[in-house]
């Protein structure tokens, strides 16, 4: 408080020099006011009933007689004098400031007085108070006002200006007066209940949302903190220490409240940290109503705190805000700026760094409430509109993720096709080695043997041989788009039907089911092999007229019938056809089927096999 | 249309073929059709296929797609324009069916594998004399993903003379299940059961498919040429 010491000596320095201008003041006509800003003042204790005979320092109001008294707590009286026309008309008389409680005497008659000029004291201050005096209490000429001030050095004792003259004028100014002063005041403490029971009962509702609740509950203690502004009697408290130093823990309690709404409305939560200053605001709520006679004439340290609290919530808030810009945090944070500009001003008022009689905060407040309602209202409106698009948000993202996921299929899908695919063309290669190698490396051991002297026409068969199954092993190869059996079977049917034809042989082909059918290539090439080998047989052994090739596929089966009306055999005396059946029946067997062969000679050959259309283990 | 059964003369036909074992297995199988080996001439390059092609006009040209001096398509591609009346057979060993496609796509109007019999071959020319062309599931099933691809144009008279000649070049519905049947592996015989037409007209109908694949490919051609500033 050294700061305040020296503004001390200022203004008792300033006293002394306006010390000349202590004098009567004259009220010159009936329209006229005058402030009467010189008076004289004397201490005297709690139970002076009369002013002092002694001891009278002339001063200059506004008083506040803590800077020359220091630690005077009980009663000051002031003296003040004018000058009244003798024109027998009433005037107004204005006493804007007094703390805390005054009795008021005009001329020695006593005018007004306050209910509690001892401890607990009335809290006058807290309002100007008008009187309309007249005659016989009003003389013409010299009249003397005494103000006897109760009052504690810790909370700003003093007079303020008292002013006098047309009644109208006065009472007009001292309603203005009273609407700053006081009116405000209620007024901001209406909006704040209205708005904190608002957002507490929103929070009833909605406990998940807890920055409406920690909203609510500062408002609350803000308005408690306002009370101080509003009312005028000490009760139920038994001192003034007691009502300020209550009054600094609901400041110091709606500012911690008031960092944790914000913090939770970005969606923080500092726990330790916030139940460190709960228990704080907590403590100096104890400490108010137990030990009062701290709590009261230290109120500046909570006072501090509290500001602090405050600023560093908003300037906390509003630097979260231009890092994380967002359209209600805005509307916070700039109804934030009002309370931090206007509160600096107040600030300074409150700790007499600089003298006014009327704290702006209380004015600008409402506006302070409103926007963080609006931000609040916005949010809330928000939320409730995303409820509202829920459903088409929903049904949006089900469709993006359906969308995501069928692609993801789509490509795992691909990717495992690809790989059987890989798969299949390597068995294929193998099987070049396999089986068509085989058959190359079977033919020339054949057309090799010495004991047999090959006939040309034999060594072309062979080859031709050779020839189809390389044919078929390309078609499979090349033609992997054409996955059904349906397409990989047309080749193998055209051409054998222009070969049939060619040797007159009549063939007919009844294919069915096998449209969607998809064996793998392997499958493919050992069925068009069969084929291809049954239908050799018939074109060259059997001398048929007819031929007729049934392939259909129902039931998970796939039955294969070769059936011509040629020679036929006898089925146990195999050699009779050739090497062709062991190879027709290792083909079937590989297909997971086992060849039925029914032939008689004469009567035509019949090969038939019914195999599974999923691949055996 | 010549589909009805009226032989196509065969007494001047050219075989372009560089392989002197394959000219003389052709002139083999061609003998049968043109009755005297006086009426097969033989070159073995581009540069003397279009020589004997101007001096003699042939009816046919068998052309095969590797030659020496160039690409045996673009020789199909020059006949086609310049000797409307020789019906040019591209001629291939295995015959993959990008290539065959290719070949049908420069004008010609059908295509012999040297791995087929030689009975196989003088079927496909006696199909070829008739005035019909040849064609096997996969080149059919190709045609018909090619026809899909490239949609026409709804008729209207404003249209332009090149979208009209795309829109000739249209198939037929007769046409697209021909092919459809083709596709399947179905023989000449059977699409002429199913169909209630004369295995011959089939084949003249494959002839003309073919003959739209080639204009098509052409007004493609033009047309891409023009978009991209080339005519």
């Amino acid at each position: 408080m050294s700061l305040r010491a020296w503004l001390a000596v200022l203004f008792l320095l300033c006293t002394c020099f306006a010390r000349s201008a202590i004098a009567e003041q004259p009220l010159t006509d009936d329209a006229a006011t005058i402030d009467l800003r010189s008076a004289e003042a004397a201490p005297a204790g709690w139970d002076s009933q009369t002013p002092p005979a002694a001891g009278w320092v002339p001063v200059t109001l506004m008083d506040f007689w803590d800077s020359r008294w220091p630690h005077h707590d009980g009663v000051v009286w002031y003296r003040l004098r004018w000058n009244q026309p003798g024109n027998g008309k009433p005037v107004g008389l204005l006493v804007d400031y007094a703390s805390m409680a005054y009795a008021l005497y005009v001329n020695g008659s006593l005018i007004y007085r306050d209910p509690q000029l001892v401890e607990p004291l009335s809290r006058s201050w807290i309002r100007p108070h008008y009187f309309l005096l007249d005659q016989p209490v009003l003389r013409s000429g010299s009249n003397e006002l005494m103000i006897r001030v109760s009052g504690l050095s810790a909370y700003q004792p003093g007079l303020g200006t008292v002013t006098v003259g047309n009644p109208e004028r006065v009472l007009a100014l001292a309603r203005r007066s009273e609407f700053v002063r006081y009116g405000i005041h209620w007024f901001d403490e209406c909006v704040g209940a209205v708005f904190g029971g608002l957002f507490f009962i929103l929070w009833l509702l909605r406990r998940q949302d807890s920055y409406y609740g920690w909203y609510a509950l500062s408002t609350l203690f803000s308005s408690l903190y306002t009370l101080n502004f509003i009312v005028s009697s000490p009760w139920p408290f038994d001192s003034s220490d007691a009502w300020q130093g209550l009054n600094v823990a609901w400041w110091f309690a709606a500012s911690v409240t008031f960092g944790i709404f914000l913090l939770r409305y970005v969606g923080v939560q500092w726990r330790r940290f916030e139940r460190g200053m709960l228990v704080l605001a907590a403590s100096l709520l104890v400490l108010a109503l137990f030990f009062p006679r701290v709590a009261g004439p230290y109120r500046d340290v909570g006072v501090l705190l509290g500001a602090l609290t405050y600023y560093a919530a908003m300037l906390g808030f509003i630097g979260y805000t231009l890092w994380r810009p967002r359209a209600d945090y805005y509307a916070l944070a700039a109804s934030l700026l009002i309370p931090i500009a206007v509160s600096v001003r107040d600030l300074l008022l409150y700790l007499s760094i600089i003298h006014g009689d009327n704290m702006w905060m209380a004015a600008t407040s409402p506006l302070t409430i409103m926007g963080m309602g609006f931000a609040l209202a916005y949010r809330f409106a928000v939320a409730m509109r995303r409820a509202e698009n829920y459903g088409v948000e929903l049904e949006r993202e089900v469709g993006a993720a359906t969308r995501a996921l069928t692609e993801t299929m789509g490509r795992e899908h691909g990717l495992a096709l690809n790989n059987a695919r890989i798969t299949e063309r390597l068995n294929l290669v193998r099987d070049l080695h396999d089986g068509f190698g085989g058959s190359l490396l079977g033919a020339i051991g054949t057309l090799e043997d010495p004991r047999r002297r090959q006939e040309p026409a034999q060594v072309v068969a062979v080859l031709k041989e050779l020839r189809d199954d390389l044919r078929l092993v390309i078609d499979t190869t090349t033609h992997e788009q054409d996955t059904h059996l349906g397409g990989q079977i047309a080749p193998l049917r055209h051409r054998w039907s222009q070969r049939l034809e060619a040797a007159d042989i009549d063939s007919r082909w009844s294919v069915e089911g096998v449209d969607q059918l998809n064996l793998g290539a392997m499958r493919v090439l050992e069925l068009l092999r069969f084929l291809q080998e049954a239908l050799t047989n018939v074109l060259k052994h059997s001398r048929a007229s007819q031929v007729h090739v049934r392939i259909h596929c129902e039931d998970d089966k796939l039955s294969v019938d070769v059936r011509d009306d040629g020679l036929g055999f006898v089925p146990n005396a195999a050699e009779t056809r050739g090497a062709g059946l062991p190879s027709l029946r290792a083909r079937a067997t590989r297909l997971g089927a086992s060849l039925c062969v029914a032939s008689s000679p004469g009567d035509g050959t019949h090969l038939s096999f019914i195999a599974p259309i999923a691949p055996q283990p | 249309m010549a589909s009805t059964g009226d032989h196509i003369a065969f007494d001047r036909v050219l075989i372009v073929e560089d392989d002197a074992r394959t000219q003389r297995r052709l002139a083999q199988v061609l003998l049968e059709l043109v009755g005297s080996i006086d009426n097969i001439a033989v070159a073995d390059s581009v540069a003397s296929a279009k020589t004997m092609v101007s001096s003699s006009a042939p009816n046919l040209a068998l052309v095969d797609i590797g030659l020496p001096d160039g690409n045996g398509l673009e020789l199909i591609s020059w006949i086609d324009q310049h000797h409307g009346d020789t019906i040019t057979v591209a001629i291939s060993a295995w015959g993959h069916e990008e290539v065959v496609l290719a070949a049908l796509r420069s004008g010609a109007v059908g295509y012999l594998m040297k791995e087929r019999d030689d009975a196989e071959l003088v079927a496909a020319l006696h199909s070829v004399r008739r005035g019909g062309a040849l064609i096997d599931p996969l080149i059919a099933r190709r045609i018909l993903a090619f026809v899909q691809l490239s949609p026409t144009e709804p008729f209207t008279p404003t249209l332009s003379a090149q979208a009209q000649k795309r829109n000739e070049a249209a198939l037929s519905e007769r046409e697209s299940e021909i092919l459809q049947f083709v596709a399947q592996g179905f023989s000449n015989r059977e699409i002429a059961d199913l169909t209630g037409l004369s295995r011959f007209t089939i084949e003249g109908y494959t002839k003309s498919i073919y003959r739209k694949l080639a204009v098509r490919s052409r007004t493609a051609a033009v047309f891409e040429a023009k978009s991209m500033g080339l005519l």
